[in-house]
């Protein structure tokens, strides 16, 4: 409104020509522009900017050194069609994801169920399970999870008490990516803090009419808690999801960079991290990570889609 | 409005004061009396490269400005400066990326300076050819370095056996093998780590049959016959019980030296270089040693080499090449400089300034320029600089098919023929 009494004002002193659009924005949203101009810059030179390069080297062969060679679609005829380690890093990826995301949500409702009861020190609680997430990503972390399921950790040790010969978990390439899976399944506090959120919203009087008409508590769960938890069971499994296809820390360190033993820890991330900066084939890594982008979004794609049939909004 | 104008006046101020700002730190960019530097190492290396640094700016008033990264983040770092027009003016080089940068035009070829600014008198030959690409001067080597064995030689002596010496053969290491079960000492330790998957180990076993992991035009020096040999050679080590097993083999991830099996206590023996007896003994109370590798039968030799461990080379793009020549002729003729790099990065290449350094040497550096300088009968010729795609052949095949034997997943025979097939593939990949 201010912007048109503005311009009715200076045309009607009939002197200057009235100001076009564009000075109109100026005038009036520069300084907001000048404020904004940083972030814009951050968002253009360091975002989109290699976001676009890095999807036109995707069809070159780059190598860092020399100049950029045009490719076409080599680099990604080349995954689909000749690259086993590409098939092994995605088996790989896979089976982390299936297995460390539904049993991650899984623990992660459960302890928030416990802990919505209403317990002393509730607090303390919540602070000691959210801390594995807080680590989580770190570095330390999985040098310490190395050492734990190492032939000789932690983990053997109290097996050994019980008269269990453990495997060397994390060098043996049938239990490594386990080991992977547990340490992301242990990392369960920020679904688990968002589910208990999720919990508080939920009308305590549902559950006394329920358990007038002599519902159990199982059938509560099934019928009140769960139903009105969707939404929040959609979004933990959403950003998990996308957490798990991204992750990378882990492997890279427990196999020191290798995805060994046997390629059985090479994430996708890992293979893309090797391709690029282990043996300079940029282009092809900028390849590879276009093809998780798509899946990562045909993943979520098909989330939302399928969510209107389990996801279940107050209405 | 005035407000406004007021406060674009203050963002024009503000960013003239950073131009000046700007303009004021420039003159110290423009000097060109610095020089930039980098390398791979650790805190060890970096001290003593400083050190130098301190006596060159004191000599020639020329600064240096120089930084240091592992090997691991090394390479990626130095090729992005590079891709970016940025490299810098001094760049640590290996033997196995130097025909790569040099046909690239990322380092210099330092030929005109030799005998101006670049003093090599008494150089050793072998240690120059190894800097060359194409007959031209790359890389100006910082030290003669050779493969070697590493020995725990209080493991040996629990076990009541004769450590191994430069006579050993691969049967040897199978009785050696033998005796340490039956002593039993250390919770079973093995005599050997499992060689399958060192592809240094490899390339020695092959040059003493008269072959060679990559021949001079950069393809496979070897066919599946000797590939299926190797993997029977270690398969039958394994299941023996000589070496130590697939899982314990597993947790060397070819990284940080503290997952290697002697320092673990795996085994007593096990692939290594001699520069880096220094680096295990200071991680180990046992008394260590280093020998040559096993010899295939009595009397065969050739198949150590004396390798340049790492060079100097100058950045192609840099704008101070004559000065950069000035340093690497300090760095490997002053004595002083000597004296203060030890052996840390090599044995060094001149005579004079390797008897410098001799009387101030400890142990385990006496140890490793003894081994070096009398290789004798062991030492072969240099094998040409490995191909483009040797490190991915090394990191992506060798180690890869040498776990899957171990853990059973394939043959020797299916791990030989595959190797040489895929290594192939790889080698016409990356032409």
């Amino acid at each position: 409104m201010a912007t048109q009494v503005d311009n009715t004002a200076s045309s009607g002193a009939g002197r200057v020509a009235p100001p076009s659009f564009w000075s109109g924005v100026w005038q009036n949203h520069a300084p907001g522009y000048l404020f904004l101009l940083p972030w814009l810059i951050g968002f253009l030179g360091l975002t989109i900017g290699p976001i676009l390069t890095s999807f036109y080297l995707s069809f070159t062969h780059f190598d860092l050194l020399t100049a950029p060679r045009w490719a076409g679609l080599d680099n990604y005829m080349r995954m689909f069609t000749n690259d086993p380690k590409f098939a092994a890093s995605m088996r790989v990826t896979f089976v982390f994801v299936i297995f460390s995301v539904p049993l991650k949500l899984a623990f992660a409702l459960g302890v928030a169920l416990l802990l919505n009861r209403g317990m002393k020190g509730l607090p303390l609680y919540r602070a000691l399970f959210y801390l594995p997430s807080l680590l989580g990503a770190s570095v330390a972390i999985a040098i310490l999870w190395r050492q734990m399921f190492a032939g000789n950790g932690l983990v053997n040790q109290v097996l050994a008490n019980f008269g269990i010969q453990g495997p060397s978990w994390i060098s043996n390439p049938n239990t490594s990516l386990w080991t992977l899976i547990i340490l992301a399944v242990w990392q369960f506090g920020s679904p688990m803090i968002i589910f208990l959120a999720g919990l508080r919203q939920i009308p305590q009087d549902m559950y006394e009419a329920a358990s007038l008409d002599g519902a159990s508590k199982w059938r509560q769960f099934w019928k009140i808690t769960l139903p009105m938890l969707t939404p929040v069971v959609f979004f933990n499994a959403i950003i998990q999801t996308i957490e798990a296809f991204k992750s990378f820390t882990p492997s890279f360190i427990i196999s020191g960079g290798t995805g060994g033993p046997i390629n059985s820890t090479l994430f996708y991330t890992l293979y893309l991290y090797n391709e690029a900066f282990g043996f300079f084939r940029m282009g092809y890594a900028s390849a590879l990570a276009w093809v998780l982008l798509a899946i990562v979004a045909l993943f979520t794609a098909f989330s939302f889609l399928s969510s209107k049939y389990w996801v279940h909004y107050d209405d | 409005m005035s407000i406004r104008l007021g406060r674009r006046q203050f963002l024009m101020g503000s960013s003239a004061l950073a131009a000046a700002a700007a303009f004021g730190s420039g003159p110290a960019w423009a000097q060109g009396a610095t020089l930039r530097q980098f390398f791979w190492g650790g805190q060890a290396r970096a001290d003593r490269t400083y050190a130098v640094n301190d006596l060159f700016t004191a000599a020639n008033g020329a600064g240096v400005d120089s930084s240091f990264l592992g090997w691991g983040d090394y390479w990626p770092k130095l090729a992005t400066e590079t891709a970016g027009g940025n490299a810098p003016d001094i760049v640590q080089m290996d033997y196995r990326y130097i025909v790569e940068y040099a046909k690239r035009n990322a380092i210099a070829p330092l030929d005109e300076y030799v005998g101006s600014a670049l003093k090599l008198d008494g150089f050793d030959e072998d240690q120059l050819e190894g800097g060359k690409v194409d007959g031209q001067l790359y890389g100006i080597s910082l030290g003669a370095n050779s493969v070697a064995q590493l020995v725990n030689l209080a493991a040996f002596e629990e076990a009541g056996i004769e450590p191994p010496n430069r006579d050993t053969t691969y049967d040897d290491i199978r009785a050696m093998g033998e005796a340490f079960q039956s002593a039993n000492v250390r919770g079973g330790i093995r005599v050997i780590a499992d060689g399958s998957g060192s592809e240094p180990m490899l390339d020695n076993w092959l040059r003493q049959k008269g072959l060679a992991l990559y021949t001079a035009d950069g393809q496979l020096g070897f066919d599946a016959d000797a590939a299926i040999e190797w993997f029977t050679l270690w398969q039958g080590f394994r299941n023996d019980g000589i070496c130590v097993t697939a899982e314990d083999q597993a947790l060397d991830t070819n990284g940080p030296l503290e997952t290697t099996m002697v320092v673990m206590g795996k085994s007593a023996m096990m692939p290594s270089n001699s520069n880096q007896l220094v680096a295990f003994q200071t991680l180990m109370t046992d008394a260590l040693t280093i020998t040559n590798y096993p010899r295939i039968a009595e009397g065969v030799g050739g198949g150590h080499y004396r390798k340049p461990s790492m060079f100097f080379s100058v950045g192609g793009s840099s704008a101070n090449k004559e000065l950069a020549a000035e340093y690497l002729s300090f760095f490997v003729n002053d004595l002083e400089a000597a004296k203060v790099l030890g052996v840390e990065r090599g044995i060094p290449c001149i005579e004079a300034t390797r008897e410098a350094v001799a009387p101030d040497l400890n142990a385990a550096d006496q140890i490793a320029l003894e081994f070096v300088a009398n290789l004798g009968d062991l030492l072969g010729p240099l094998p040409p600089p490995p191909p483009a795609a040797a490190g991915e052949i090394d990191a992506s095949l060798l180690r890869v098919l040498s776990q899957e034997v171990a853990f059973g997943a394939r043959s020797p025979e299916d791990a030989g023929q595959y190797f040489v097939s895929e290594a192939a593939a790889i080698l016409q990949r990356a032409s």
